[in-house]
């Protein structure tokens, strides 16, 4: 084994493979900024470029790009609130909040730190796990998936601070939007209303633009005199001692629960990101400070995506099953290089297996070293004036989802759902819940009904089988605990304030 | 290395002029012949990453690599309702012969399934280059050993057994399942198909959550390499050659009488007319034959199945009328 990644190292530093990394992690993160231009469609325009090339070299490019797409999203979210992926819904909950204190510079810096740390930790798991793991992957059928995505939704209980009741109007929104478009398992259309636009359903990517992007946008332009000069501060890059301090500990625990989750085929980077952020929560000592800027919370889900990244190569490199839609795409690009990925690649293929894991290293490294000393220039787009950086978030945003749809109506779409996030605001519910269910809510509905086919409509297919009996208790634990807690606190406070 | 610095460059220059490219200076029209005048789009009615987009996308880089067609060409994705929403888009270019798209059986399906008001024969269909087809397999310690102890089985108790495919009822894996079930004589209402989407479909046969998997012979074959799954029957007419793929034995062989095949090929939009089909006719041959299409075919293991547009009508007109009766014994269709 220890030969095989020798043999992987010697050709990520050569001087070309030195280059080709560094090239790609360019071209990523800049594709990556572009919210709704990810690492698939980073890896898709690679495809034909690395075409004839030497397929280690062509990994080492694709390795680049895959890392600088993730970080360059990441730059999107904290910068502009514009998540550009799922998985990087939850870098703007304290990533934005952050910039907005002209704190940008660091929220870019804790990022870029807890991407590499999140990677590398993972990476590390993968050289050494990455056989083991492959049972794992494939222990997931239709019952423990529909398990796990409950268990992922119970999360949104934990987004208020101030009103459970509101988070979970806010859910079930987010679950009847994802209804839309054609039933995967009849083949019916549900509210689609015979506009072909509606059959595939929403894009996620309408939603989040809309819900945080445009109406974050709509927020700043009401507000414009009280917090204009905080934002256009950047702010210096250095992390304190205490600053690392707290990081520490969500990064270390996030990158491998990010990588176990990754393992898991359809589970990925959004379920894994959003659990960091949610857990991370949960153990803080100040949770009331999630939300507000806390560095631990911008940590956590970006050291838990970038180990999800990695995971999500146990079952593309062990069985050759894509687990995301990133690996799927990595899978037609190991295709055109000749590779076939299957059990066998490990035994078959060790140049190449060794190969994509050295370059992940390499990867990772180039992008930290790359991005610290740009952090300041892509902070910059906040010194653009208020007027011009509004006007431009908007624009971002209609690209973006022009260049997923090429459609008109998701234009329109995208504008309705800005109003909505608005309006939101205002009263204070929170999107995330909305988002995260319309997420979850399509795989959870598939999920569970490809369970009861299979059982022929018995529900004790979901006690039978004993990861998805835990993973519902702890469902059932998560929703029920921060209610009795809740009522312990009001007893609390009552008590406090009778003795007063 | 400074010519692998130099492709790149090229590709990006060009990605960057087929978007911006408008006119160029060749251009035809004597004596009923014509030539595209300029550049050339074709789309791929999927998001990126998918079989239409790499067809297209292939192509594309073929064409311009042999210098076949001397415009620039691009590939322009339309994703969305299964193909619905290219095509709607490629029927608001009637008369414009400089939009082709790539299609394949859910052309016929999806709008069988009343998921389109456009059908093939509201478009001009030019070529069919590709065929690709559909493998039966079940997990490698899995009781059934060839299609006929299968469909015993499911004769006997269809609810005691899970097909699972990665498209929906009525497109394309749980159909060629069904063609071939149907020729055993299996009652095809009954069947229990499970459609996973998001890529679960292998994962659940492996752990035994399901037990049939219908899929692409591709997707196969490193799988039944490393022992993990048997297949037990193609939808070919006659075995396929190549390693691992002579093994599969096809339906027919086992006394099933079902073919199914997945074709691919090209089609412009409505109302093209005979000098232009016979430009793309001649083109498209032209990359058929080449070498470097041929790689390319080795390389994701598609089989060659060139038609012209008259054969292809021909071929489209039976292939239809086949699986509207299967559509309709679903009771799926609109």
């Amino acid at each position: 084994m220890f030969e095989g990644i020798w043999t992987g190292f010697q050709v990520a530093f050569s001087a070309q493979g030195l280059l080709f990394v560094f090239i790609g992690a360019i071209v990523g993160t800049l594709i990556g900024m572009i919210p709704g231009l990810g690492p698939i469609t980073a890896i898709a325009v690679m495809i034909p470029i690395t075409y004839g090339m030497d397929p280690a070299m062509a990994l080492l490019l694709m390795a680049g790009v895959y890392y600088g797409a993730a970080y360059g999203g990441a730059a999107s979210s904290i910068l502009l609130n514009a998540p550009g992926e799922s998985m990087s819904v939850p870098t703007t909950f304290d990533g934005y909040p952050m910039a907005k204190q002209g704190k940008a510079g660091k929220a870019l810096a804790v990022a870029a730190i807890a991407s590499f740390v999140g990677g590398t930790i993972s990476v590390i798991l993968l050289t050494f796990f990455a056989p083991a793991l492959a049972k794992v992957a494939v222990s997931f059928g239709p019952p423990e998936y529909f398990a796990l995505m409950l268990m992922g939704l119970t999360a949104v209980a934990s987004f208020s601070d101030d009103s459970t009741i509101k988070s979970l109007i806010s859910a079930t929104v987010g679950l009847m939007l994802a209804t839309i478009g054609i039933d995967s398992q009849t083949g019916t259309m549900r509210y689609t209303f015979g506009n072909p636009n509606l059959l595939e359903g929403i894009d996620f990517l309408v939603i989040a633009l809309g819900l945080f992007a445009l109406a974050e946008v709509c927020s700043l332009i009401l507000e414009r005199k009280e917090k204009a000069a905080n934002m256009n501060k950047i702010g210096s890059l250095r992390l304190t001692k205490e600053d690392y301090r707290e990081m520490a500990g969500p990064m270390g625990r996030q990158s491998v629960l990010g990588f176990l989750i990754g393992v898991l085929p359809g589970a990925g980077g959004t379920i894994a990101s959003f659990l960091a952020y949610i857990s991370e929560k949960k153990l803080a000592k100040k949770p009331e400070e999630f939300g507000k800027g806390s560095v631990r919370g911008l940590a956590a889900p970006e050291a838990a995506n970038n180990g999800s990244s990695s995971g999500a190569f146990v079952p593309l490199l062990g069985l050759g099953i894509p687990g995301s839609g990133t690996t799927a795409v990595m899978l037609g690009a190991l295709i055109v290089l000749g590779i076939q990925p299957g059990p066998l690649l490990m035994s078959d293929h060790p140049d190449v297996f060794w190969g994509v894991i050295a370059s992940m290293y390499i990867g990772n490294i180039i992008l930290l070293i790359l991005n610290l000393p740009l952090i300041p220039l892509f902070a910059k787009i906040l010194r653009v004036p208020r007027p011009l950086l509004t006007s431009l978030v908007i624009i971002f945003c209609l690209i973006g989802v022009y260049a997923i749809s090429f459609s008109t109506f998701d234009l329109y779409l995208l504008v309705a759902f800005g109003i909505l996030g608005f309006l939101m605001a205002l009263v204070k519910f929170p999107p995330a819940p909305l988002l995260l269910a319309f997420i979850l809510g399509g795989m959870m509905e598939q999920s569970l009904r490809q369970a009861l086919t299979i059982s022929n409509g018995s529900f004790s297919i979901f006690v039978e089988s004993p990861i998805a009996l835990s993973l519902l208790a702890v469902a059932l634990l998560s929703f029920i605990v921060p209610i009795l807690k809740n009522r312990k606190k009001k007893k609390y406070d009552v008590d406090n304030q009778m003795e007063i | 290395m400074k010519k692998q610095f130099g492709f790149i460059f090229l590709i990006l220059t060009m990605v960057l002029v087929t978007a911006c490219s408008s006119d160029s200076a060749s251009s035809g029209g004597e004596d009923g012949k014509w030539k595209p005048e300029k550049s050339i789009e074709i789309v791929a009615p999927s998001g990126a990453g998918g079989g239409w987009d790499t067809t297209a996308r292939m192509a594309a880089k073929v064409f311009e690599e042999e210098k076949i067609i001397d415009q620039d060409i691009g590939v322009v994705n339309k994703p969305g309702g299964g193909g619905a929403v290219g095509w709607a888009y490629i029927h608001a270019k009637k008369g414009n012969p400089h939009h082709l798209f790539v299609n394949s059986p859910p052309m016929i399906l999806v709008p069988l399934n009343g998921q389109s008001e456009y059908d093939y024969e509201d478009f001009t269909p030019l070529v069919n280059m590709i065929a690709d087809y559909g493998a039966i397999a079940v997990a490698a310690d899995a009781k059934w050993d060839n299609l006929k102890e299968l469909f015993e089985d499911m004769k006997k108790d269809p609810s005691s057994i899970t097909v699972i495919g990665a498209s929906s009822p009525g497109s394309m894996d749980h159909i060629q399942f069904v063609k071939v079930a149907k020729a055993a004589g299996v009652d095809i209402k009954k069947i229990k198909y499970v459609s996973d989407q998001d890529g679960g479909a292998l994962t659940a046969v492996l752990n035994g959550s399901a037990d049939v998997y219908s899929t692409g012979v591709a997707e196969t074959v490193e799988q039944v390499k490393a022992g993990k799954l048997k297949v037990l029957g193609v939808t070919s007419e006659e075995r396929l050659e190549g390693e691992v793929l002579s093994d599969y034995p096809t339906a027919k062989e086992q006394g099933i009488d079902a073919t199914f095949v997945n074709w691919r090929g090209f089609f412009g939009p409505p109302d093209m007319s005979e000098a232009e089909i016979k430009f793309y006719e001649k083109k498209f041959k032209e990359l058929s034959e080449s070498e470097g299409w041929a790689e390319i075919r080795d390389k994701f293991g598609w089989t060659e199945m060139y038609m012209d547009s008259e054969q292809y009508k021909e071929f489209l007109a039976k292939e239809k009328e086949e699986l509207k009766k299967l559509i309709d014994e679903l009771g799926l269709g609109k």
